[in-house]
């Protein structure tokens, strides 16, 4: 039974010019009211069904949490009261530095939040500003502080490859980021999505696109300097003093399952779990692993209706663990990418660098070098797709 | 059958564009051949292609019944032809079936090159010609001009012009009552033995192949016992009919008489155009005259992107080679590309058409390798071979000369361009011949240029660098000897013979360091650097690099994006299977085309 759980409030100030994840405005108190009640009831299902294992670790995404305030409080209440939960386990609340104030946290921290994950993404105005984001340079360094001053673990999300971002306003974004106190940092390389209006922008001439040389000079500054800061990178995208690393997203590059609440969340059960609570309710053969999505549209998913199914077969759940796997600095047992049939692309993959083997006897793993990890999508792809 | 004095044979001819398959789609409503609820654009042009691209490739005949002002009903034949060079052999025996032809000319457009090289081929057919300036409805009409084009181009009196427009219909019964009083009525011997020219050829999965013929001499009738002159197969007339437009059985065909004829041969190659047939037994002795086998001049690799496709593509060919004679095919392999054939093919527009038809008529994905020639090598031990495919050429040391097949070029062009296209000209390695005016608006120019420049993007030059205004037409003159090296290109240090090409000694300098340039561009970055030489013999003469990508990973990866990104992944494997993995290079299909993008 799934031991982890995330919920998705679908709700922002102003949609950011590069997220094409699902969230709405805010507009009126009572449409955020219909959707808290809805978390509260599916939040409530899960509980009846006892489909729930005892919850390991919790993460309330988004959208921007924070923005509904004493919202976030109602929906950590409901899963409290509702779901078994473990005393020490991972709370994690996403916030932005505008809406992240002192009293906010200091009430999350009360309600059994351990962990509030910060989306500074710069400390340079600019780009801040190019991101599309409302908050400034000061109100991150005053919402971190808060975290850190309520006894919570900081993490912060920063942005690389942004148009316009030279080396050295990385440099000192990260540097900043480190003196923040947070324990926890992700570095991710900007990605034009689709239909975002940073994306338009880019078309219509107005932004110049990202250079994917100067994400992969950051990417590796990165390493360099939060490495000399005492963080170890334990994903592609992840950094942490050892002991905080995040095990709400751990759990999902080591496919553990979890279940998704929320407008547009995604969710991932073993097949008995789909089926008791009704996720999944075709009937197949070999089904080893039901992955989810609930509809993104929030009329829809409050009807409970327009959820999206994927089964995955025995093989394909093979492939995607090592996949997963091979995102992490630990990487992929030996044997588990012998079991997948994946040993020769593996091999293939060293051969060019990519990949390397660590470790002797039954303790082997196959890890990602840093070199394969910048060129990632081609050990993913193949990994995934193996008969090119 | 009808007396040959009710008969008038002729054909519309007309540089593309100028609105010859619209008039024609007059002509059957006006005759009340079709009527309006069959009636769509452009009824002759059967093909997808052919209606799309508002050009004509196969020729077409149709009879139509005309009620002309003397009170007599006239039996009119309209042969349509191609319109375009590559169909030169087309129209020519299109034309020897008929003794009369409609030259259509733009009103606004005014004469162009093959307005001139098919009035040229009418006349040398003694045909009657009446011009045509159609699309007198546009406003940009100039009909005044036009006549005096005529009249300079083509020494046609332009007071025998007749004005009309397809779309409104105007003029249209004009040109009827011309045809009927200006073109002269067929001879024939009705008692001689049977001669019928085969003007064109299509293939009926249930009938064979479906001669288009025009009798000559004689009658033909349904039974009878047959012999083609040229191929001297014998045969039997299973069916005569004539086109209105679709097939109407008749009892027979006499003098001057145009239709259809089925044998139930199921071999194009044995119902050659411009073969004569007669009759198997007492037959004539003497073919009608103008027969030639067609040769293809251009020539490209075509290979399935997917390996698997390889016997689909050879079915394929063998279907449209039914309708298609001068559509020639042998395999051929690549290292790079794996199995494909070598394509010959009348020119460019006809390599053009075969590809799209591949692709679109039977699904299939191909990639076609930069056209070539046919060269011929005399080599030191005195053998001379025939080179269709650049990595066929020998060693260096062992060719005493090569050569290449040359063409005498027309190009008709207002003044103010002749600078442009004389530099142009001068940059492929054409020689001038003469120029002349044909009118203050008008400019002939005549070239010797080898075929193989002419295909290296010449037309698309000549046309944006005249800004639409020149028009081109040209005739094989033989093949002449010329300064020739083959030049490779190394992908990743490993030759790629697909990227081979022949150019002059001069040129494969420049030629070698743009292409690497051009290649640099379109070879997508790969995980690896990817060197791109260019080498004459082994000499590396260019070299560029397509560096290695550093970054290509979306590092976003939680919950509901491990979903998306494999999605994602299986996207991009989607995009790499439309290119063509050469070694362990990903080569998109366009780079095998960059050479006839290389700019002088």
């Amino acid at each position: 039974m799934p031991a982890h759980l995330y919920v998705h409030v679908p709700f922002c100030r102003l949609k950011c010019s590069y997220c094409d994840f699902f969230s709405v405005p805010v507009e009126d108190a009572e449409g955020v009211e219909a959707v808290l009640a809805g978390i509260e009831e599916e939040i409530l299902e899960w509980g009846r069904a006892r489909l729930s294992g005892i919850l390991d670790t919790v993460y309330v995404g988004g959208g921007t949490p924070t923005i509904i305030g004493p919202g976030v409080i109602r929906i950590l209440e409901s899963v409290r009261t509702s779901l078994p939960a473990r005393t020490d386990g991972e709370v994690t609340v996403e916030a932005n530095p505008d809406s992240a104030t002192a009293r906010l946290v200091e009430a999350l921290a009360a309600a059994g939040v351990t962990r509030v994950s910060l989306g500074v993404q710069s400390f340079d105005d600019e780009i801040i500003g190019l991101l599309g984001r409302l908050h400034t340079v000061e109100e991150a360094h005053v919402a971190a502080r808060a975290v850190c001053d309520a006894g919570l673990d900081l993490a912060i999300d920063l942005m690389c490859g942004v148009p316009g971002q030279s080396l050295r306003s990385w440099h000192c974004t990260l540097e900043e980021g480190i003196e923040t106190g947070a324990k926890h940092v992700s570095v991710y390389p900007l990605a034009l999505e689709d239909g975002t209006p940073l994306a338009v922008a880019v078309g219509a001439g107005l932004v110049s696109s990202p250079d994917s040389d100067a994400a992969a000079d950051m990417m590796l500054l990165a390493e360099d300097v939060l490495g000399a800061a005492g963080f170890e990178r334990y994903e592609v995208a992840n950094y942490a003093v050892p002991g905080h690393e995040s095990r709400h997203n751990t759990a999902y590059w080591t496919g553990e399952s979890y279940i998704g609440v929320g407008p547009a969340a995604h969710g991932m059960l073993d097949p008995e779990t789909a089926g008791a609570s009704g996720v999944r309710t075709g009937v197949g053969t070999d089904v080893a692993r039901v992955r989810y999505s609930n509809a993104s549209d929030i009329e829809e998913w409050l009807q409970g209706a327009g959820r999206d199914v994927e089964t995955l077969s025995k093989a394909e759940v093979a492939r995607e663990d090592v996949m997963l796997g091979l995102r992490l600095a630990r990487g992929v047992g030996a044997r588990i990418v012998a079991a997948a049939g994946l040993e020769e692309q593996l091999r293939q993959l060293e051969a060019e660098g990519l990949v390397e083997l660590a470790g002797g006897g039954v303790k082997q793993r196959w890890r990602t070098t840093t070199r394969g990890w910048l060129l990632g999508n081609e050990v993913f792809r193949r990994v995934w797709l193996p008969d090119q | 059958m009808t007396e040959p004095r009710l008969i008038r044979n002729f054909s519309i001819i007309a540089h593309i564009d100028h609105g010859k398959s619209t008039l024609a789609d007059r002509v059957l409503e006006l005759t009340h051949t079709v009527y309006g609820r069959d009636m769509k654009d452009q009824v002759l042009d059967t093909m997808d292609i052919e209606r799309e691209r508002g050009i004509t490739i196969k020729a077409q005949a149709v009879r139509v019944m005309y009620d002309a002002d003397d009170g007599e009903t006239y039996q009119l034949n309209l042969i349509d032809t191609p319109g375009h060079v590559d169909f030169t052999y087309e129209v020519s025996r299109s034309l020897q079936a008929c003794e009369g032809a409609l030259l259509v000319v733009d009103a606004g457009q005014g004469v162009e090159a093959q307005t001139v090289a098919n009035a040229q081929l009418a006349m040398n057919a003694h045909l009657g010609v009446i011009p045509l300036i159609n699309k007198i409805d546009l406003p940009q009409a100039d009909a005044e001009r036009v006549s005096h084009e005529i009249e300079e181009a083509l020494t046609i009196p332009g007071e025998e012009a007749i004005l009309t427009s397809g779309k409104t219909g105007a003029g249209v019964r004009d040109a009827l009552e011309a045809v009927v009083r200006r073109v002269p009525p067929p001879q024939g011997d009705s008692d001689a033995p049977l001669r019928a020219l085969i003007f064109d050829s299509y293939f009926d999965p249930y009938r064979g192949v479906v001669g288009l013929i025009r009798v000559v001499d004689g009658h033909i009738a349904k039974g009878m016992k047959l012999r083609m002159m040229a191929t001297g197969v014998t045969t039997e007339a299973e069916e005569v009919g004539v086109r209105r437009p679709a097939n109407q059985p008749v009892e027979g065909l006499g003098v001057g008489e145009v239709g259809y004829l089925i044998t139930g041969l199921k071999d194009p190659a044995l119902v050659r155009v411009g073969d004569t047939v007669t009759l198997a037994k007492r037959g004539s002795e003497e073919p009608l005259p103008g027969y030639r086998e067609v040769k293809p001049m251009v020539f490209t690799g075509m290979f399935p992107i997917d390996g698997d496709q390889y016997p689909d593509l050879r079915e394929a060919l063998d279907k449209l080679r039914l309708n298609d004679a001068a559509l020639v095919f042998e395999p051929e392999s690549s290292h790079a590309l794996g199995f494909g054939f070598r394509v010959g093919f009348l020119g460019l527009l006809h390599l053009e058409v075969v590809k799209e038809r591949l692709e679109r008529e039977f699904g299939l994905d191909l990639l076609a390798t930069a056209p070539s020639v046919e060269y011929h090598v005399r080599k030191t031990n005195g053998e001379t071979i025939v080179v269709q495919s650049p990595q066929d050429m020998p060693d260096v040391g062992s060719i005493d000369r090569i050569e290449e097949p040359f063409l005498r070029a027309m190009i008709l062009v207002p003044p103010d361009y002749v600078g442009a296209v004389m530099e142009l000209a001068e940059g492929r390695r054409a020689t001038f011949k003469d120029m002349q005016y044909l009118s203050k608006t008008t400019v002939e120019l005549h070239y010797d240029i080898p075929l193989g420049e002419l295909i290296m993007d010449f037309f698309d030059q000549l046309k944006s660098r005249t800004r639409g205004y020149a028009s081109l037409d040209y005739e094989y003159i033989g093949y002449r000897e010329s300064q020739l090296v083959k030049l490779d290109i190394l992908l990743a240090g490993k030759p790629i013979d697909a990227l081979s090409f022949i150019v002059h000694k001069d040129k494969a300098y420049y030629r070698g360091k743009t292409l690497s340039e051009k290649l640099r561009e379109i070879i997508p970055r790969q995980f690896f650097e990817v060197p791109i030489q260019a080498a004459i013999g082994g000499r590396v003469i260019a070299r560029e690099t397509v560096r290695a990508k550093r970054k290509d990973v979306l590092a976003k990866c939680y919950g509901g994006d491990v979903s998306r990104k494999r999605k994602l992944l299986e996207k991009q494997k989607a995009g790499k299977k439309r290119m063509k993995a050469v070694g362990n290079v990903e080569v998109p299909q366009e780079a095998f085309m960059a050479i006839l993008k290389v700019d002088e």
